[in-house]
């Protein structure tokens, strides 16, 4: 393990067994992802692609195996101490937007910051310039509701940017977008993605992602099944 | 922080604005019915009282040790004439009344009934029951010996009516049996059974003559500026009269079964609130799981981006405590516009007897702040705790799980 090293993996295992039928979602997974990586992790529905990202953000645990998160085991840190690292290190963007209904795109946006104690001056400047930066900053004070698709994605990528983490996990971001919108998306992701160096780790079937990943693992039966560059995709 | 998770949890709550309205009205109702319950119990009271210490029994009385208890003729009170002097100088009475009273039986023309007769003073009586007033037909004793007022019940036992004459017989107190003929000058009607049916009231006077204790008195009946002073236990009055092998009770120990009663009225107001604010911790906490249910999609969100397990259950008991304000303002304003119109017009029971004591006029709701209270703040209390079990819930949900079972 190097410093270099965001996520580090080993032996992976998931199983659920909600109905008493087990079911291998994650079937023995080692995997490294490193800093300022653009990476998207592919395979069909029921590869197991959200169930090893959550694996890997520390939104579940695993039946087997380890995780490290910037060096820190997962399994050694207490619930408080990973609901603070994730907030303080790790971006989450979801396929259904999953804004909070309730607050307006200002309040959606600095809702990390919030948790955070960060000062409400910097709050707002912080939330100001990355809602410039992707392109609906005249919507801060509107409702979720009152947004398209394109534009609550636009916000859900503010808000997993604006804390400025070392990682956001993307699962299925473009999946409720037409390809336009998805495409434009994900520019703007990448160019963030340049621009401050955060790494990128993304769940996609969608096409439109995988062209702009610069890494692509593929994962099939809940296994990775081999790793590939967009070209080869192609 | 706090102050955002408040305005976070009451926009949560306008969210599903009928759902919040429904609940505030279903807690609200039950907190009104519980506030007018309690002001109707409270006036309920306040009647009984007034008319068990109003009509008749006074405030407080004064006996000789032991005369309560044996309704012995000869244990006659102590000093009387010192006794009511110093009652008339007491600062704490408004006016007090002698009595004699007696075992008799009372015979008519036809029939024949036991009877308590009591001996009246015409003078001071009138400052201390309702006698005079409860005089149905007839008139109010004058002084002439042969004068008796008696019940309308007694009346209709006895086959008598006004003028006829009845014969009183009573033990003396040295030995031997005192008849007395008497005229029914007047028919009264207390709403008491006691006094309707089992009393006749003469004078004073003959009383005395026709018991041989002329001059002596059984008891005396004092009337305080407020009948809550006959229940102030801490009342200098009831030392101060304890004296000379002479008792002075006030009215909760003169007539047991009124304070039995108001105790009764207590547990049973105590037993409902508890039925009450079980059925509202249930509901509160049967609707916010609901809200839990519906939005776990957001709290497996929350949870991700790093918001703690204890801001989340403080955030849903801080939804619960949002409606508990809304429920206990509707709940408020619900009993006391329901007391306000009942205070209007009154609630009639149809001459219903409770414990001897007819309700024969409308009860009229009393809110005493003194007691109400209660209810609003523990509506406010209840529901609020009521969020923690759902809120500890939500807080523990497992956020991938969340996400995923919400999907």
């Amino acid at each position: 393990m190097t410093d270099n090293n965001v996520i580090v993996a080993k032996g992976i295992v998931k199983t659920y067994d909600d109905s008493g039928v087990p079911v291998h979602a994650v079937r023995g997974i080692d995997y490294t992802l490193e800093k300022g990586e653009f990476t998207a992790i592919i395979g069909p529905s029921g590869s197991g692609k959200t169930t090893f990202l959550n694996v890997l953000a520390g939104l579940d645990t695993p039946t087997e195996g380890k995780v490290w998160l910037s060096g820190n085991l997962i399994s050694d840190m207490s619930g408080k101490e990973l609901s603070d690292f994730r907030r303080d290190h790790i971006g989450f963007i979801f396929q259904a937007y999953n804004l909070f209904p309730v607050l307006t795109v200002e309040e959606n946006v600095e809702y990390v910051m919030l948790l955070q104690g960060v000062p409400h001056a910097e709050r707002h400047n912080r939330v100001m310039n990355i809602l410039e930066k992707v392109g609906i900053a005249e919507y801060a004070g509107r409702l979720p509701m009152q947004l398209s698709g394109g534009q609550q994605q636009r916000v859900a990528v503010a808000r997993a940017m604006v804390s400025r983490p070392s990682l956001v996990i993307a699962d299925e971001p473009t999946a409720n977008l037409d390809s336009k919108t998805s495409g434009a998306l994900l520019d703007m992701m990448r160019q963030l993605n340049e621009d401050t160096g955060m790494t990128f780790l993304f769940s996609t079937h969608d096409e439109i992602v995988m062209r702009r990943a610069r890494k692509i693992v593929i994962l099939r039966d809940g296994k990775i099944d081999g790793k590939a560059s967009p070209e080869e995709i192609k | 922080m706090f102050i955002r998770l408040v305005k976070f949890a009451w926009k949560i709550i306008c969210r599903n604005r009928r759902r919040t309205v429904i609940t505030g009205l279903a807690v609200g109702l039950g907190l009104g019915s519980m506030i007018f319950t309690e002001a109707l119990m409270q006036g309920m009271s306040a009647h009984m009282i007034d008319t068990t210490t109003e009509s008749w029994m006074g405030d407080a009385q004064i006996h000789r040790n032991g005369f309560l208890d044996t309704r012995n003729i000869n244990l006659i009170i102590k000093r009387p004439d010192s006794t009511l002097s110093m009652l008339e100088l007491d600062s704490t009475v408004t006016s007090c009344t002698p009595r004699i009273l007696s075992p008799a039986s009372a015979t008519s023309t036809t029939e024949l009934k036991p009877v308590t007769l009591i001996g009246v003073d015409i003078e001071t009586d009138p400052e201390v029951t309702m006698l005079e007033a409860a005089i149905d037909s007839g008139y109010y004793l004058s002084g002439d010996s042969t004068e008796l007022i008696i019940g309308y019940k007694l009346a209709l036992d006895l086959n008598a009516g006004l003028g006829d004459v009845i014969v009183i017989t009573v033990a003396q107190a040295g030995s031997g049996l005192s008849s007395s003929m008497f005229f029914v000058s007047g028919i009264c009607h207390f709403g008491n059974d006691n006094l309707d049916r089992y009393s006749a009231f003469v004078n004073l006077s003959a009383a005395g003559r026709m018991l041989g204790i002329q001059g002596e008195i059984h008891e005396i009946a004092v009337k305080f500026p407020q009948a809550e002073m006959g229940a102030d236990t801490s009342l200098g009055f009831w030392n101060k009269f304890s004296v000379f092998g002479n008792t002075a009770l006030g009215w909760p120990d003169l007539a047991p079964q009124i304070g039995s009663l108001l105790s009764m009225v207590d547990v049973s107001m105590s037993i409902m609130a508890a039925i009450l604010f079980g059925l509202v911790v249930f509901g509160i906490v049967n609707s916010l799981f609901m809200s839990v249910y519906e939005r776990m999609y957001e709290f497996g969100v929350m949870k991700a981006v790093g918001t703690r397990t204890g801001t989340i259950t403080v955030m849903v008991i801080l939804e619960a405590f949002w409606i508990a304000v809304i429920s206990t303002v509707i709940g408020i304003a619900i009993g006391l516009l329901i007391i306000w119109i009942t205070s209007k017009t009154g609630i009639n029971f149809g001459d219903m007897e409770v414990s001897g004591v007819t309700i024969n006029k409308p009860i009229f709701p009393v809110l005493t702040l003194g007691r109400v209270w209660i209810y609003p703040l523990s509506t406010l209390i209840l529901t609020t705790a009521a969020g923690i079990y759902p809120g500890i819930h939500a807080g523990r949900l497992n956020p991938a799980e969340a996400m995923r079972k919400s999907l």
